[in-house]
């Protein structure tokens, strides 16, 4: 874990720094309208959680000391301003936030998890990161991931894998792992991850949290690392229904400087009060039969989902059966188009303008070979070499260009169902968190993405909504729930409700304090 | 078998990644199952339908005016490249082995 500055002279408070990490943002909106404590001590307490709690996690690869004790002490005036004025406080006031190392924050260090960009300090911030800062929001750094997105389990981080807070011998998920550890660890209260093919929602999933992928287009991607541009989405994480769509309500809007960001302002917030407020009596829920004892699910993950589906019928939703008959196709054109994008993204490492750079080299395209040879894991080379596989001459008449086209047909299931229902509800992933090198095989893998991959080739929203620990595992179960293009409010409603059927489920993850350093478990940064 | 190990050392070359022996062969048998895994989308009858290129179909792209609008410096983006010299981006030899400059 690398800081920016040493950490501030001024102790944290002990009972701020206890109960933070089950703050919700409503908490924090609370306490700082009631000046319960300051933006400062907010920030001072969220440091401190920090220090004590990700060397067992690892979920950071950089905490940002300097640039929060800095934004808060900013906040702490506007807030005092706005508090005269008896203006509101903004949406995100004082919220503790950690962003994915894909996104580019100016001045820290942006590696993707990749040696390739171990040195990068990005010159400029990412849209969506701007828009939490404008909105008020604490940023505490910078969170691990799998190499440049590429994994479904953050073990693939150049600086070593981050630890499931429910088992720390356990994978958070991936590839925004970081993400989804650091809020179910309570060293932030949201964090925003992307999401390619599952790469928010699974390790939702597997950390017990709530991670949301809206439809493509809502969120800006500028500044975002491209992993596969027809794919990535960005989206927020957090332990509740609410905080996420508070974040999410902070970041949605067109950007001119993403020609795919799209004019919508939706009030995400509005529709999970809605769900809780109204109910959902009468909203067609939908559900795939074939996936319901779907090979590779797990008992308890059929089990958790069925009860979910009981507890929406005791809230009077109807549920309906719906056929995707081509999804079953989707995890293919997933292999196909993913790294055919990501071959094209990642051409631009070259070790010259930026990145990694061998030494000892004799011409340019031996620099070239040997940078991106030194600099890209193992996985990161396989998707390239895939990519460039796959669009060669005669292969891309065979794969890829029929990918597309099949792509039109799981997009054409998916309209088809939501004539007939506002949102489908799926497991996330076939089984909880597995352990550390549990699977090696890179086809086995990417099965762990499944039920997730189908919504990015479709461009859907879809949301993981946590549903207690497994049966057998103990380990958190989570279920997703999807809603039709531009409609991500319906997910809001439908998860805000069946929440309420969970309140007693734990969303942050047992912490023990560590005794000394040689009983930490888990392994620690690497 | 879809790929032989010729084959993937020729695509490891195209895309400037170096491969030793000692990876080859592994690495050959991983490509292959990964392409054995994509089957599925071989055997549709796609006859008729049109490919999708982009997720959401039906919206156009969001433009600015074409104006002139503050960038980021010549300096600021070329503070992250290791040899710079005069302003340009300095590298090796293209040809040769001329080494190190």
């Amino acid at each position: 874990m690398m800081t920016s500055t040493p950490a501030a002279a001024v102790a944290p408070s002990a009972t701020l720094t206890a109960a933070l990490p089950s703050f919700s943002i409503a908490d924090i909106r609370a306490g700082l309208t009631a000046g319960d404590f300051s933006a400062s001590e907010l920030a001072e307490a969220a440091l401190a959680v920090c220090t004590e709690r990700d060397e067992s996690i690892h979920a950071f690869l950089e905490v940002t000391d300097g640039l929060a004790q800095e934004t808060a002490a900013e906040l702490d005036a506007s807030f005092a301003a706005a508090r005269a004025a008896n203006a509101e406080l903004p949406l995100l006031a004082g919220v503790p936030i950690a962003y994915k190392d894909n996104m580019n924050l100016e001045g820290t260090r942006t590696s993707c998890a990749s040696r390739m960009l171990e040195n990068y300090i990005s010159p400029y911030t990412a849209t969506c990161i701007e828009k939490t800062l404008d909105a008020g929001a604490l940023p505490l750094g910078k969170l691990n991931m799998d190499e440049f997105a590429f994994g479904s389990s953050t073990e693939t981080s150049y600086f070593g894998c981050t630890y499931n807070p429910w088992d720390l011998g356990r994978v958070p998920g991936g590839s925004s792992g970081g993400s989804a550890a650091a809020v179910a660890a309570g060293l932030a209260t949201v964090s925003l991850g992307s999401d390619t093919g599952g790469s928010i929602r699974q390790p939702a999933a597997f950390c017990g949290v709530v991670g949301f992928k809206p439809t493509y287009g809502v969120v800006s991607r500028y500044g975002v690392v491209g992993f596969g541009s027809s794919l990535d989405q960005v989206g927020p994480l957090g332990r509740s229904v609410a905080d996420v769509a508070t974040t999410l309500d902070a970041m949605v809007g067109r950007d001119v400087r993403d020609c795919t960001s799209q004019d919508c302002k939706p009030n995400f917030a509005a529709a999970a009060q809605l769900g809780r407020t109204q109910g959902i009596a009468g909203k067609r829920v939908g559900i795939v039969p074939s996936y319901m004892d779907a090979a590779g699910v797990s008992s308890e993950v059929a089990s958790a989902l069925k009860a979910a589906l009981t507890k929406l019928e005791g809230l009077g939703a109807q549920i309906v059966e719906v056929e995707l008959p081509n999804a079953k196709a989707a995890l293919s054109a997933y292999y196909v188009i993913g790294p055919c994008e990501a071959f094209s993204n990642l051409s631009r490492f070259d070790g010259i303008r930026y990145g990694y750079r061998a030494s000892d080299c004799r011409n340019l395209e031996e620099q070239y070979e040997k940078s991106r040879t030194q600099g890209f894991g193992a996985e990161t080379r396989r998707r390239i070499m895939l990519g460039s596989y796959l669009l060669s001459s005669g292969v891309y008449e065979t794969y890829y260009y029929p990918a597309q086209q099949v792509r039109t047909l799981i997009t054409q299931d998916y309209q088809c169902a939501f004539e007939q229902v506002d949102v489908l509800l799926t497991p996330t992933s076939p089984r909880t968190a597995f352990k550390l090198g549990e699977i090696a095989d890179p086809t086995s893998m990417y099965l762990s993405d499944i039920f997730t991959i189908p919504i990015n080739i479709a461009g859907n929203g879809g949301m993981n909504l946590p549903v207690g620990l497994g049966e057998t595992s103990g380990l958190p179960v989570g279920v997703q729930i999807i809603g039709p293009q531009f409609k991500d409010e319906n997910i809001f409603e439908v998860a805000s409700a069946l929440e309420a059927c969970y309140a007693d489920i734990e969303r942050l993850a047992p912490w023990t304090p560590v005794a000394d350093d040689s009983s930490s478990s888990g392994g620690g940064a690497q | 078998m879809y790929l032989t190990e010729h084959d993937v050392r020729g695509i490891a070359a195209y895309t400037r990644i170096e491969l030793d022996e000692s990876e080859l062969a592994a690495l050959t048998v991983e490509f292959n199952a990964i392409i054995e895994s994509l089957k599925p989308i071989t055997e549709y009858d796609l006859e008729g339908v049109e490919p999708t290129f982009h997720p959401i179909a039906g919206l156009s792209n969001v433009m600015r005016e074409d104006t002139a609008e503050p960038v980021m410096s010549r300096e600021v983006a070329m503070e992250l490249a290791q040899d710079v010299h005069e302003g340009q981006y300095r590298v090796l030899p293209i040809l040769g082995e001329g080494g190190e400059q």
